[in-house]
């Protein structure tokens, strides 16, 4: 009997629906996966790049290493050679999580830790909102509320310290030359790619020690997590045969020291006490004087305290505090103008017939309770946009830098216009919203300032891409109208202010010695 | 901030109105072959407390919140003991107090088939397939407004009955277990389990529930009392003051009553249900009337 060879046996159907069905029934996530690379420029000369809070790397000192031909080298090089040479399925998974980069995974677990702390707290018996209480973190309500300011903030200070501590590892990293395990001793096999670039001090122990050391002040109640993350971000390089124990422990007595001095701009930047509620009644004063007939009530049920009311008080990064109202956009317009009556009819229209794609703008970017916030998207996407174009871990960091200290100053400047106009919410006037109401005035838009910033210093790092972050930028602001929390003006204003706030540091970043 | 129960109250809805010869993917009554049962029912959920966590809680920014649904079900009587059911809801949310936006729209169409496998000395044992699918591309991720959560679902159940027939009365126990697929979010990172997914694809935990019923079925009329429940087999909690996500771990008790007249081809029926006991849900009320109608051909 001749049997079609062309057809499979119904054996292997059965295999094959079967392998189909469970297949269809795996509802495992496939998240992306961030490969680890050998960067496209070692930044050689990163050891001169201009520093933020850092007047010079020599500010910390890392003494020279050991010399490779010392006993001392070589007994760390023949304990990495076992240490790296049978991993684990998991160690071999850690080594692949954090070759993605240093600087790229802890600017990734901040994201986390603001998302999963951006919860406003909840009203009291009483009606209060209580405050959230730096000594008891993990009290209800937790430490801290990781709102939109807060988290540009928090991930301001640890994009500095990283990208300060890197550029004084990078000098010393220059200074002293020493190669890395594998180029030194060919029976270590590297697991992830080999730069070229010294390996003393290593930069993935400078990166998490200066990440713990911004994270656990940021966020208190984290710290056993964020000690447990950064040692095994540690082991992971000695499971990958890429640093020495020496290698490692300069790098995170240097990533400790400068995490040091930044978190000592950080306690004078003002943070504390930008939630002077009592200067609210002053401020309701001043934009009645300016015209604001109806000023912003919030529309929560208790009312509560408007978030961070005196956050435009704080220190920004890439300008004095005298230029933040400097910066103040032109008045809105009066409440009931024909101005404000053609945006609130607007508003109007979208809330009669919302369409399913600006429901789909306002949800993509709504970034609000339990997010990681704008500040944490526009990261994300500098970090991705940085990986993608294989950046060096100093040159990764300063893309952060220059993202999030323009982000902070976003935040610091439409805090400052928010609460000098003190400017109604639609919610005032009746609309409903998609995407929550924002406990906060109105005019200018969050969002739009923000978005505007980032994208400009985006726009400049990587031009072939500024249309698109441009267009992203303008996608974020209008998705506040299609959520129906802000007026047009708002939006438009907060783009305007947003890319003159990112012209400041794109100023710094061509005079930061990196692109010469 | 509210909860899911939007999905369960429609889920409950779907799984017990309607239908003339009162006819259910949870019940052992079977229209005969050739005729069918068209039944619309109207359906009323509201809450003004729910549990977030394990946390009863009110939200003087919902106050109460309100699910409406219009449905069109139908069930065909392929044989005696085989019967195919269907049905389109259309649901509408509100809230008393706040400014969160209501959502209306078609929600999931869903399809059962129900078969009795064994039959003897008023004991019987059934067993029903279904499955539903999204009908629009509504917005799943803004709980409690959204309608639904775009999840397609498979289910599996067995029925058990005893019913005597001098008296009608019978006892009906059911157990299910849902499938329920992944789905897609307009956003493109969320936190669920207390961590980032940095993707759009959202995790539905699969679900099982259970109920029993006690009641009496005449010719004409039929009246119950149920207890149900509905629990997600996996899942995370509402974080203290978060909004509900998708990702929940949804429970939910139900007690409720159900009852139909049908003296000829026209009937109406009605049910009344009160979650009592839930977790990441709201603690609702809910009613339902329906018309009848039986087709004989």
């Amino acid at each position: 009997m001749k049997t079609n060879t062309f057809l499979p046996s119904y054996k292997v159907l059965l295999v094959g629906l079967l392998a189909f069905i469970i297949t269809s029934c795996d509802k495992t996530i496939q998240e992306p996966i961030i490969p680890a690379y050998s960067p496209s420029n070692v930044d050689a000369n990163a050891g001169i790049w201009k520093t933020y809070v850092l007047t010079s790397p020599a500010e910390v000192d890392v003494p020279a290493p050991s010399a490779t031909n010392s006993a001392e080298y070589q007994a760390e090089l023949s304990s990495l050679k076992q240490i790296s040479s049978a991993l684990t399925p998991d160690q071999k998974q850690k080594v692949e999580y954090w070759g993605a980069g240093a600087v790229y995974r802890w600017n990734e677990i901040a994201r986390e830790l603001a998302a999963r702390y951006n919860l406003p707290p909840a009203a009291g018996p009483d009606g209060k909102y209580p405050l959230p209480d730096a000594a008891n973190p993990l009290a209800d309500p937790k430490f801290p509320f990781a709102n939109p300011p807060y988290t540009a903030r928090a991930m301001a200070y640890l994009s500095v310290a990283q990208y300060d501590a890197l550029v004084t590892a990078w000098h010393y990293k220059y200074k002293y030359n020493r190669m890395s395990p594998a180029q030194a001793e060919s029976s270590i096999k590297a697991a992830l790619p080999v730069s070229g670039i010294p390996t003393y001090p290593s930069e993935d122990a400078v990166v998490a020690a200066a990440s713990f050391n911004v994270l656990k002040a940021m966020f208190p109640g984290e710290v056993p997590y964020l000690e447990a993350k950064m040692k095994e971000h540690q082991e992971s390089r000695l499971w990958a045969g890429m640093n020495v124990q020496s290698d490692l422990a300069a790098g995170a007595v240097l990533g400790t020291a400068v995490a040091a001095k930044v978190m000592g701009r950080a306690k004078t930047d003002g943070m504390s006490s930008s939630n002077n509620q009592s200067m609210t009644a002053g401020m309701i004063e001043n934009a009645k004087k300016l015209g604001v007939t109806e000023p912003w009530v919030s529309q929560e049920s208790p009312a509560r305290p408007p978030m961070l009311p005196t956050y435009g008080l704080v220190t920004p990064w890439n300008f004095d505090k005298a230029t933040v109202a400097k910066l103040r956009p032109e008045a809105p317009p009066a409440v009931g103008s024909a101005e404000f009556n053609k945006a609130l009819d607007e508003l109007k229209s979208i809330q009669k017939n919302q369409t399913r794609e600006q429901a789909r703008i306002a949800n993509f970017w709504s970034d609000g309770v339990g997010s990681y916030t704008p500040p944490g998207h526009w990261l994300r996407t500098a970090a991705n946009a940085a990986h993608d174009a294989r950046y060096s871990e100093v040159r990764m960091a300063r893309t952060l830098a220059l993202v999030s200290t323009a982000l902070m100053d976003a935040g610091i400047c439409c805090w400052d216009v928010k609460f000098w106009w003190y400017y109604p919410r639609p919610q005032q006037y009746g609309l409903k919203t998609t995407v929550g109401t924002p406990n906060f005035p109105s005019y200018t838009s969050g969002h739009s300032t923000f978005s505007a910033a980032a994208a400009e210093v985006l726009g400049h790092i990587f031009p072939a891409q500024a249309k698109k972050f441009a267009d992203m930028a303008l996608e974020a602001s209008n998705s506040r109208m299609y959520g129906l929390i802000h007026y047009r003006f708002d939006c438009e204003a907060g783009l305007k202010c947003g890319k003159n706030i990112g012209s400041y540091a794109v100023t710094r970043a061509k005079a930061d010695g990196a692109d010469q | 901030m509210k909860v899911k129960t939007l999905y369960m109250l429609t889920l409950a809805l779907l799984l017990m109105a309607a239908g003339a010869q009162a006819q259910m993917p949870h019940d052992v009554i079977y229209m005969p072959k050739n005729t069918s049962c068209l039944a619309l029912t109207y359906g009323h959920s509201s809450w003004d407390e729910y549990w977030e966590n394990t946390l009863k809680r009110e939200n003087l920014n919902i106050g109460t919140h309100t699910t409406q649904m219009a449905m069109a079900m139908a069930a065909v009587g392929i044989t005696d003991r085989l019967n195919v059911i269907a049905s389109v809801p259309y649901i509408w949310t509100q809230t008393s107090a706040g400014n969160l936006m209501g959502l209306k729209g078609f929600q999931d169409a869903s399809a059962w088939i129900k078969y009795k496998a064994f039959d003897k000395k008023g004991l019987s044992l059934h067993g029903v397939v279904g499955g539903s699918i999204p009908l629009t591309n509504y917005v799943p991720e803004f709980l409690p407004m959204s309608i639904g959560l775009q999840a397609r679902t498979a289910t599996g159940r067995i029925i058990a009955n005893y019913s005597h027939s001098p008296t009608g009365l019978y006892l009906t126990g059911h157990g299910s277990y849902s499938w329920r697929s992944n789905i897609y979010v307009d956003r493109d990172s969320y936190l669920a389990g207390d961590r980032m997914h940095n993707t759009d694809e959202v995790q539905i935990p699969n679900a099982i529930d259970l109920g029993a019923r006690v009641g009496i079925l005449k010719s004409k009329w039929q009246t119950e009392v149920f207890v149900e429940r509905f629990a997600c087999v996996d899942g995370d909690n509402i974080r203290r003051n978060d909004m509900p996500f998708p990702t929940n771990k949804m429970e939910m008790t139900t007690v409720g009553w159900y009852g139909k007249v049908q003296p000829r081809n026209i009937g109406v029926n009605a049910r009344v249900g009160y979650v009592v006991e839930g977790l990441n849900v709201g603690q609702s009320l809910s009613y339902s009337v329906g018309f009848l109608y039986q087709f004989n051909y």
